[in-house]
């Protein structure tokens, strides 16, 4: 008993209090919530059996059921859309403010930090000013674009079903620029300078250098930006009761929000379960294809 | 000889500080010139304008006697060995050493085949596949040097390329840079704040400090004839010793205490403040009458030589036998009169 007091003190016995008590929260807090929610998914749920633990099986019916919803494939293409346009926006747009405010201008720094503003701001209330910005009728991009004579009529970006999901792609793009842009920012000054300067003096012209010196030394970061970028994609709420609520006849629909709309509006808790476990195996496909990327990671 | 590079009134100002001031220095063909001084001298703030990789305020550049002031780096033609190598951290040797040819539209095995001759030259063979992370310093170096000879450019420059070396590996890199450059009938600039390596690498020695050049000129020549004070310090080790004292009566001899006094070669005038200044290995221990004294503080021996450092740590003298002297001791010196050197108190400059 002495012994493992001691060890408590100084000895591996006190490393171990300290992981098993990160481990007790994450199983508590993640990893059991985790289970029951892939368990419930097997299972029949109704508003009766809601509380307890042990309920009918279900095999894959509830993932048969789902898949033969009338707006699966509406809500799957409308999920690729929204992940694949905007991690393709905050990341191009991103990338390209990174590398300007990596040039040494006065007051470089001071405005790149302004950007943070975004990423402080919660998601309703962005949702909400985009609505604003987006109204058909009185939205400020209307104005603006009609003025630069772009459209010759109001777009109704919020209800018409052609540009629905695309007004919540605009607003997700702003909202996810600065996260992208920081950590992109982070990994070019990691970049040391005299590679740019030993790449010039072999002859390399600007995009030379991006292209050679750039992109392969920030090949690690730019795997940790887009997997958290699919992450917060795929987590990204707000944005759709804010904006389009997933309408117009659900053209805007993403599978996270359908899965809350199951599971807290239609009250059918094995979909939504069901939905969440389906968009599970897709981020955990590509967080596989992530760490085999960075397993290769150069190191200088 | 033609100049290589050549620059006229050279001027570089980073906001207030006046890191170059009106620096001309001619750089012959095929000659390995050697930029030295205390940190912060402007000697890399020169190499990187003779890159291109710092603008200069004002003044001309020419290389192989084209105007270069205003042109970009990768127009110079000119290679560089940076103090960290600054190897592409994600390319293989061969890829590091190929990386200028390939941006130049050299075919692949064409490319391949000069990087193995370029390998064979730095014994680089071996490691063409590795990455950088996957060699030693002294490997490191090799690559570096091994890309900058690939291009066959028309100027080397070196930024301290040895520092990150330890001590027995430098020596060696000391001779093989020297070798290289021989062979190759290349144009080195050499920049570097040891000026051991300066002395025996170069042939042409450049001396700067505080954004000027305070002299340049062949190594020996620079030892025998330092123009000032700072010259002479910063040449030779250890470091010359400087004395004050007063030119004696006859003009014969520079007292520096009672009795004492150092002889010289020729007549200087009387009664002028002085600073004489006297190598540790030109001193010698007097057999007979000695010309000035010395109380030794401490003894180095370190079987080749014998380090002696006066009490009030002002003078110390080398010799090259082993001598049985220990703290405390007096010792009667002496020097060959033709080899001392005399400065102004005030302006250091050689009298």
């Amino acid at each position: 008993m002495r012994r493992f007091l001691a060890s408590l003190r100084d000895g591996v016995g006190f490393d171990i209090l300290l992981v098993g008590a990160a481990m007790v929260f994450l199983v508590a807090m993640a990893g059991l919530p985790l289970i029951y929610n892939v368990l419930m998914s097997f299972q029949q749920v109704d508003m009766f059996t809601l509380g307890s633990l042990i309920r009918p099986w279900a095999g894959f019916q509830n993932y048969i059921d789902v898949v033969r919803e009338p707006a699966f494939w509406l809500v799957t293409k409308n999920t690729f859309i929204f992940v694949f346009f905007s991690m393709g926006g905050q990341f191009i747009i991103g990338f390209a403010l990174a590398l300007f405010f990596a040039q040494n201008f006065p007051g470089a720094s001071t405005i790149r930090g302004l950007f943070l503003v975004s990423w402080v701001m919660p998601g309703l209330v962005v949702g909400a000013i985009w609505s604003w910005i987006l109204a058909g009728d009185f939205g400020v991009l209307n104005t603006i674009l009609k003025g630069l004579g772009i459209i010759q009529s109001n777009v109704f970006w919020k209800s018409d079903p052609a540009f629905s999901i695309w007004a919540v792609v605009i607003a997700n793009i702003w909202l996810g620029l600065a996260f992208n842009m920081l950590l992109l920012s982070v990994g070019l000054a990691a970049i040391p300078r005299d590679l740019y300067e030993a790449a010039e003096l072999d002859g390399a012209n600007a995009f030379q250098r991006f292209w050679t010196i750039t992109l392969p030394m920030m090949r690690s970061t730019i795997g940790a930006v887009l997997s958290l970028g699919l992450i917060g994609t795929l987590q990204q709420f707000d944005l759709f009761p804010a904006i389009t609520e997933g309408g117009p006849a659900n053209t805007s629909t993403v599978a996270q929000y359908w899965s809350w709309q199951m599971s807290f509006q239609l009250y059918d808790f094995a979909k939504g379960a069901t939905i969440s476990v389906m968009m599970l195996v897709l981020v955990l496909i590509a967080s596989i294809i992530y760490v085999r990327s960075t397993r290769h990671e150069v190191r200088g | 000889m033609t100049a290589q590079i050549e620059l006229k009134n050279i001027d570089k100002h980073y906001g207030a500080f006046h890191a170059l001031k009106n620096v001309s220095l001619s750089i012959a063909k095929g000659s390995f010139v050697a930029l030295v001084g205390p940190s912060g001298c402007g000697k890399s703030t020169l190499l990187r304008s003779i890159a291109g990789l710092e603008t200069i305020t004002s003044g001309d550049l020419h290389i192989a006697g084209k105007e270069m002031t205003g042109v970009p780096p990768r127009h110079r033609d000119i290679a560089m060995v940076f103090q960290s190598y600054a190897l592409y951290p994600h390319m293989t040797v061969e890829e590091n050493l190929t990386y200028s040819l390939r941006l130049h539209g050299v075919g692949k095995a064409e490319a391949k085949a000069k990087a193995a001759e370029v390998a064979a030259t730095t014994g680089l063979s071996a490691l063409l596949s590795r990455y950088p992370r996957q060699l030693s310093g002294g490997q490191r170096q090799r690559v570096a040097m091994g890309r900058a000879i690939i291009r066959n450019p028309k100027a080397f420059l070196f930024d301290e390329p040895l520092s990150n070396l330890d001590a027995a590996l430098r020596v060696q890199m000391r001779k093989e840079i020297r070798a290289l450059h021989d062979r190759l009938g290349a144009t080195s600039v050499y920049v570097t704040h040891d000026q051991i390596e300066a002395m025996t690498m170069a042939d042409w020695v450049v001396v700067m400090r505080d954004g000027i050049i305070e002299q340049q000129g062949r190594p020996l020549d620079l030892y025998d004839q330092p123009v000032n004070r700072f010259v002479a310090g910063f040449i030779g080790s250890p470091a010359m010793n400087f004395v004050d004292g007063v030119i004696s009566e006859d003009g014969r001899g520079v007292v520096v205490g009672a009795g004492d006094r150092i002889p010289l070669a020729r007549q200087a005038e009387p009664n002028r403040k002085v600073v004489a200044g006297v190598r540790p290995e030109n001193l010698r221990v007097a057999e007979g009458a000695a010309s000035f004294h010395f109380e030794v503080g401490n003894v180095e021996s370190t079987g080749s030589a014998t380090y002696l450092t006066s009490k009030d740590g002002a003078l110390q003298l080398v010799q090259t036998e082993r001598l049985g002297f220990s703290v405390g001791d007096r010792v009667g010196l002496d020097i060959d009169p033709a080899l001392v050197h005399l400065f102004d108190p005030q302006s250091g400059a050689r009298i």
